[in-house]
This record gives structure tokens, C-alpha cells and sequence, in this order.
């Protein structure tokens, strides 16, 4: 019996980036590979639920305690309020440089990994490079599971900036706070790379595209028309990379009826129970059925409305097909699952490409943008109303989602993963420099 | 706190509660198109109606008084001669009223729409019932143990697996005692409805993914672990797991899953049934072992990029 090719995907640890590989991971089973997950430590379970085996790196030092996350939320809430330009010292740069350190704490134990698996290939859906992935010697994928921002161009706006596309003069002011915040972690990222032998990266920029292939989770309704064109033979654009879970059946509301909206800001959203609850007070009186993800969070509610039902767990992509609007933060998987569906999105971001997307969102007339936190009970109330009976957006998500249905985004990004694997079978690494990224 | 459901030695439950379940009973008659003289085994009549056969004794006694059902020291109970089912219960039944009041109150707890404690003048007021109405719907509920009275005119709702902490609890109780049941001697397979169980779960096996229904799941899997506990030998062991089973079957407890697990743990279903069926019980609760951690959710409660995964509590485990 022959053996596939093994395909060690290595998504960070959040939930969009995992269940965007988790749908290519199915597609690739169904075309014969071996797909296998490195996890960080403690983002265990995800992947073994889905049939997958699991390698997790060691645990740098003790569990992670509780409070870990309640100082998290405590210390960040706040910064969540800010305007994109203010979260870059307030959160983004911090973020960085705890991304950072993990990539520094996983080198040695993903090196070690890596050198026993011997997969034919690596996928990497993250936003930082692990050297050890170079140095494994087998092709690489990477998935930019983030707006297309995070590829650079001179006619697509900052990464995380939140800007407009027609709004370049402050473009160049947003990438200079962002670099002069984020050049002391860059510095020593860099020298972090020079340890391990890669060369170092432009200003901001803390991962750079493969030389074997890269997968853009960028529908065409989103994309930018970008200056310099990237190579068909180098990059794909994803027209979305959905997975298939168990169809959802409504459950029944004590009362209400109208309309279906799903709400999930994610598991860090969850987190923000006073944020949810003021949401919950004016579903109340909107004549709408809700489904909210309120994560592991469910005994935080009290005197839910009858027109609401809390759940700590969805299967995403079945609820968002039955719903009408999707509000949520803006998370590239989220929207992609929107869009997919045909469902207009109310985006309220809280942070890094959650902005790009909300910004984008209205640029398309694909969805509407929210402040997460500054909106009165009548403002809400006009948004998802406006949302609901905008005939023309729904026209436009309904012509979109049949572009994206047939595109098959898992099916295309497994055939191009097994394509890298079979050239490392060949030839060494091609070396290519992204345009633009000078 | 679970009121203490003690198999052959607890004291009779109200008469109420017993109405109902003999209305049920006469149900399951009815719709097995059953005539006078046939035999009405406790065991199946527990496993249809979702509960144990203490309260089905109790039933079954309640209908032998009106002379609908027989019972024979040596041959159990069988329909009456001559008995007609249709409007054949005398009896004033339970009103639906109040069955009604109870199903909508523990849906709007495990929905968080109630507190933990609520007061009867509260509940009167939701829901626009009379105070006996919803005295009544509460006497139903603290009889299966899911409302115990507080001081004044209050009552609290029983811890009920609806949590992710609570589920983990769960998950322990029935990782102690599921594996017991099967394999303290004397362990019996209810082979008729083993069989059943095996062409329902390949039926829903054979669903393609975008047709899996998770209710369907949900009632399937119920009834194959309420199999292994209703042939426990050990009353006590078949009771508890019984009765924590029908908590895992009220709205809120459902444990969400993916369409992947859903079918992994229809096949582990199935493989623990090939080794019942072999009568190689040790092997079967060995796989019973590993397909209830399985089943554990291990997923992080959140997180985020540049932050640690935050992970279930989660007590300390044998290795």
C-alpha cells in the first residue's frame, strides 16, 4: 500500500488560523497525504477532535495559570477601544513581542520535532517564521489566514491600520509610528533569524512569503488591485477555505421570531462578558432570533431574553449558512465564512486585522462597521437593521457566494500543498523576493 | 443534590408522577399495537420511557389498581384481559398544564433566562400560571431531583451538566461508573434492543456529513449508554447512571461536537457492541474506557495570538 506524502500543519494557536487548517487538512486526507498538526503548548484538543493526530511542543515552563488571562483581559480591555493607530504601543507591539518569544521558546523543540517526523512538507499558518521550518530542508506552504493587508504592496493600505484604500496620506504616518513602536522587537527578531542562519526582514515585517508556494484566504470581492502582481506560480488566492461540519438545526426560541443573527467575537470576545451583555439588552427588543458564542462563559448571564440563545460552542459554518447576519470581530475566517454563505457581516473589531476587514467590509459593500464599544442601543439597532434590508448588499453577497461555492478553497489549497511536496521530492528551495517588499 | 434514587429500596414516589409514567406505559402499548395478555417486561417499558424500573414498578402497580394491567408472582406483568386501550385510564391524569410549566422552566434555566434560585411568585409571574400550577410543576421537577425547596418561597435548581466544568464532571462520574457496569458479574444485554440500537446508529452512519443530524446523535448516544446502564446487575450502579443520563438528556447539556466526532463516536459505539454481543464484557469496557476520554472536550476555553491558550480546569488525573 503506497503512503502519502506527510503534511505537518503548523497553524498558531487561535481558533481561525486552526480551523482554516483544519479544512484543508480533510481536503488533503481525501486526496491521499498524511496530514498531521504541531500544536503550541496547551492549544491541545482541537485538531484530535477533528481525527487528526497531534504534536505538541513542550510547555516552556509551568501551566499557564488562570489569572495569566485574567491580566490579559484586564491590562488589554481597555486598548480594545482604541483607534487602530493607538492600539500599536498599546496592544499591538506588546502582542509582537510575545509572539516573538514564542517563536524563540518553540525553535529548539520544533527543530527536534521536525527532524523526527521528517514531513514532505510544512504548512505554516501564522504570523511570524520559525526558523526551524527552513531549516527542516522540506518545502514550506505558507497560509496568510490574515487580511490581505499582511502582504505588503504600495496600493494596499498598512497591515492592521484600519484604513481606507483612497486614504494615503496617512498611510506613510501610520507605518512610521508602527515601525518606530515595533522596531525593538523587529531588531530582536532579526537577530533571532541571523542565530539560525536566515537572513533578516524588512522593516515590520516579521514573515516572509515561501519559495515554494503561498495561499491567500482573500476572496476576489475583497482583493486589492495591487501594484506589483503576484506570481500565479508562487501565490493562490483562496476564494474562501470553509470547512464542512453537521448541518445546524435552529432550535426552537421561547419567543420571538424574524430574522436569524449569529454573534461570535471569537473566544477572546467570549472573554468580554460586559460588552455581550449591553449587545443582549438591546437584542432584546429587536425583532430578531440570536444565537450568541459566549464561550465557556455561559454562567455569566442572567434573565436572557426569550429571543436569545447562548451556547459555548457553534459548528460556525452550518450557523452561518441558516443565519441572516453574522455580527462579529472582524476575523479573517469569520468573514471568509460569511461571504461564503452569502450573509452580510456587522463587523466590531477589537484588534490587529479585525480593523482591516471592517474597513474593507464597507469598502465592498459586503457588511458594516461598528465601534465594538462606542454605540448607543438606536445606533446598534440602525446597523443590524440597515444590514438586514440593504437589497443591494444582499445581492452582492448572494452573486459573490455562487464565485466562491464552486471555487472549492480547501480542495485547491490540498492540491497546491501536495504540488510543493512533490517538488521538494525534486529540487531544492527556489528563491524569490517579494515584490514590492523592498 | 441528586435526590437519591435507591433502586428496589427507596420509598414510592407521589402518586402524580406515577400517573404520568402509566400514561406513557399505556402509550407504549398502544403504539406496539399490544393486546390484552401481553407481556409488559420492566426492563423494555424502563428503556422506552427513559427511566428506571423503580418507578416503572410503581407505575405498573398503579395500573394493576385499575385493573388494566395483571401481575403474576412468576411471570411479571401483562395487559389485562379484556382491556381496551383506548380512554382505558379512569385515573385523572396529571394535568399538562403543569407537565408543561415544568419542561418550559428547566429549558429556561439551562437557557439562563432563570437564576439559580428563583421564588414562586417569579415563576407565577413569566409565565402567567396560578400559584397550585406552579407548585405542582415544581413538586414534578424536585421528584426527578432537578429542584430542591429553599427557605421562604424559593427553589434552586440542581447542578445540572450544562457547563463545560460541570460536563467534565460528567465525563469522571461516568468514566467510574460506566466501565463498573459492565464488568461487576452478572452484567446483562438487552439483545433485542442492542439491535435495534446497531441498525439505527449505521443508518445515521450512512448519512453523508451535510445530512448528519447531531439531534439524532445526541438520542442515539443516550440510548446506548442508558443500555449499558439499565444492564448493570448492581441496582444502585444502574439507577445513578441512569438518572445522570436523563440529566445529560435535558436542553443545555448537550455536549457540542464536531461532525468528525460525531461519527468517530458512533463507530466506538459500535465496536463496544460487537464485544458485548461476543460476550467479551472486559474488552468491551476497556473500549467503553477510551471512548469516554475521547470524548472529553480538550479544546481551550480561549485563545489569541501572544497569549498562552487557556485551557478547561481540569482536576488531576490517573495517568
Amino acid at each position: 500500500m503506497s503512503i502519502g506524502p506527510t503534511i505537518a500543519l503548523f497553524p498558531e494557536a487561535s481558533f481561525g488560523a486552526a480551523l482554516n487548517c483544519v479544512g484543508i487538512a480533510r481536503a488533503l486526507k481525501a486526496r491521499g497525504a498524511r496530514p498531521v498538526f504541531i500544536c503550541h503548548a496547551g492549544f491541545s484538543g482541537v485538531f484530535a477532535e477533528y481525527g487528526f493526530q497531534e504534536y505538541h511542543l513542550p510547555l516552556a515552563d509551568a501551566p499557564v495559570p488562570e489569572t495569566y488571562w485574567q491580566d490579559f483581559i484586564s491590562r488589554h480591555q481597555p486598548h480594545f477601544n482604541l483607534d487602530p493607530a493607538d492600539q500599536i504601543e498599546t496592544y499591538v507591539a506588546p502582542t509582537w513581542d510575545a509572539i516573538v518569544e514564542t517563536a524563540e521558546q518553540a525553535e529548539a523543540p520544533l527543530f527536534a520535532l521536525l527532524q523526527r517526523l521528517r514531513p514532505d512538507a510544512v504548512v505554516l499558518d501564522n504570523v511570524v517564521m520559525f526558523p526551524a521550518i527552513v531549516r527542516a530542508g522540506c518545502p514550506w506552504v505558507r497560509v496568510i489566514s490574515c487580511a490581505e493587508t499582511e502582504l505588503p504592496d504600495p496600493n494596499v493600505p498598512p497591515y492592521l491600520s484600519g484604513l481606507p484604500a483612497d486614504d494615503r496620506l496617512h498611510w506613510q504616518t501610520f507605518v512610521e509610528r508602527y515601525n518606530s513602536a515595533v522596531g525593538p522587537v523587529h531588531h530582536r527578531y532579526n537577530k533571532f533569524r541571523s542565530r539560525h542562519g536566515l537572513p533578516p526582514l524588512d522593516q515590520g515585517q516579521f514573515l516572509e512569503p515561501s519559495p515554494w508556494h503561498n495561499l491567500l484566504l482573500a476572496p476576489s470581492v475583497l482583493r486589492y488591485d495591487r501594484q506589483h502582481q503576484l506570481d500565479p506560480a508562487r501565490f493562490t488566492f483562496l476564494e474562501g477555505c470553509v470547512r464542512q461540519e453537521a448541518p445546524y438545526q435552529v432550535p426552537e426560541f421561547a419567543a420571538g421570531e424574524g430574522p436569524l443573527i449569529y454573534v461570535s467575537f471569537g473566544s477572546l470576545g467570549a472573554l468580554d462578558t460586559e460588552l455581550i451583555k449591553r449587545l443582549i439588552v438591546v437584542f432584546a427588543e429587536f425583532p430578531a432570533r440570536f444565537l450568541v458564542n459566549v464561550g465557556a462563559f455561559r454562567d455569566a448571564y442572567r434573565a436572557v431574553p426569550d429571543n436569545v440563545i447562548l451556547d459555548q460552542w457553534f459548528p460556525q459554518p452550518s450557523v452561518v449558512a441558516e443565519a441572516d447576519l453574522f455580527i462579529h470581530h472582524g476575523g479573517n475566517n469569520s468573514f471568509c465564512e460569511a461571504l461564503y454563505y452569502g450573509v452580510p457581516s456587522l463587523i466590531m473589531p477589537y484588534c490587529w486585522d479585525g480593523h482591516d476587514n471592517a474597513r474593507r467590509a464597507v469598502e465592498t459593500g459586503t457588511g458594516r462597521r461598528l465601534h465594538r464599544a462606542h454605540w448607543t442601543a438606536d445606533e446598534l439597532t440602525a446597523a443590524m437593521q440597515s444590514a438586514l434590508e440593504d437589497r443591494e448588499m444582499c445581492g452582492r453577497l448572494k452573486d459573490n457566494e455562487s464565485r466562491m461555492v464552486p471555487e472549492n478553497g480547501v480542495d485547491l489549497a490540498a492540491e497546491r500543498i501536495v504540488e510543493a511536496a512533490r517538488q521538494g521530492a525534486v529540487k531544492s528551495a527556489p528563491l524569490i523576493r517579494l515584490p514590492g517588499a523592498d | 443534590m441528586m435526590q437519591s434514587n435507591g433502586g428496589k429500596t427507596a420509598s414510592p414516589r407521589p402518586r402524580q408522577n406515577h400517573l404520568d409514567l402509566a400514561r406513557r406505559i399505556l402509550d407504549v402499548a398502544r403504539e406496539r399495537g399490544l393486546g390484552p395478555g401481553a407481556h409488559l417486561p420492566e426492563q423494555y417499558l424502563a428503556t422506552q420511557c427513559n427511566v428506571s424500573r423503580t418507578p416503572v414498578r410503581a407505575a405498573l402497580k398503579l395500573l394493576t389498581e385499575q385493573g388494566l394491567v395483571e401481575h403474576e408472582a412468576d411471570q411479571g406483568y401483562r395487559l389485562a384481559k379484556g382491556v381496551s386501550l383506548t380512554g382505558a385510564f379512569a385515573e385523572p391524569l396529571p394535568d399538562p398544564k403543569e407537565a408543561e410549566l415544568a419542561a418550559r422552566i428547566i429549558r429556561d434555566r439551562a437557557a439562563r433566562r432563570l437564576d439559580e434560585t428563583v421564588t414562586v411568585g417569579e415563576v407565577m409571574r413569566r409565565y402567567d400560571s396560578d400559584r397550585r400550577t406552579v407548585l405542582k410543576a415544581f413538586g414534578t421537577l424536585a421528584e426527578d431531583g432537578l429542584v430542591s425547596r429553599a427557605p421562604g418561597q424559593s427553589w434552586v435548581f440542581a447542578n445540572l451538566p450544562d457547563s463545560l466544568e460541570s460536563q467534565s464532571d460528567s465525563l469522571d462520574f461516568r468514566l467510574i461508573l460506566e466501565p463498573a457496569a459492565l464488568t461487576t458479574p452478572g452484567f446483562s444485554l438487552d439483545h433485542d434492543r442492542a439491535a435495534a440500537l446497531r441498525r439505527a446508529m449505521v443508518a445515521l452512519l450512512a448519512e453523508p456529513d451535510d445530512r448528519l443530524d447531531g439531534n439524532r446523535f445526541r438520542q442515539l448516544d443516550l440510548e446506548f449508554h442508558m443500555l449499558i446502564a439499565r444492564g448493570a446487575s448492581n441496582r444502585f450502579v444502574s439507577d445513578a447512571l441512569a438518572a445522570h443520563h436523563r440529566l445529560r438528556g435535558l436542553p443545555g447539556a448537550a455536549v457540542r461536537s464536531n461532525v468528525v466526532r460525531l461519527r468517530q463516536a458512533m463507530l466506538e459505539h459500535l465496536h463496544i457492541l460487537d464485544h458485548l454481543e461476543s460476550d467479551q464484557v472486559a474488552v468491551a469496557a476497556d473500549l467503553l474506557r477510551v471512548h469516554l476520554r475521547l470524548s472529553r472536550n480538550q479544546r481551550p476555553r480561549a485563545a489569541n495570538r501572544g497569549v498562552p491558550p487557556l485551557a478547561i480546569r481540569a482536576k488531576p488525573r490517573e495517568g
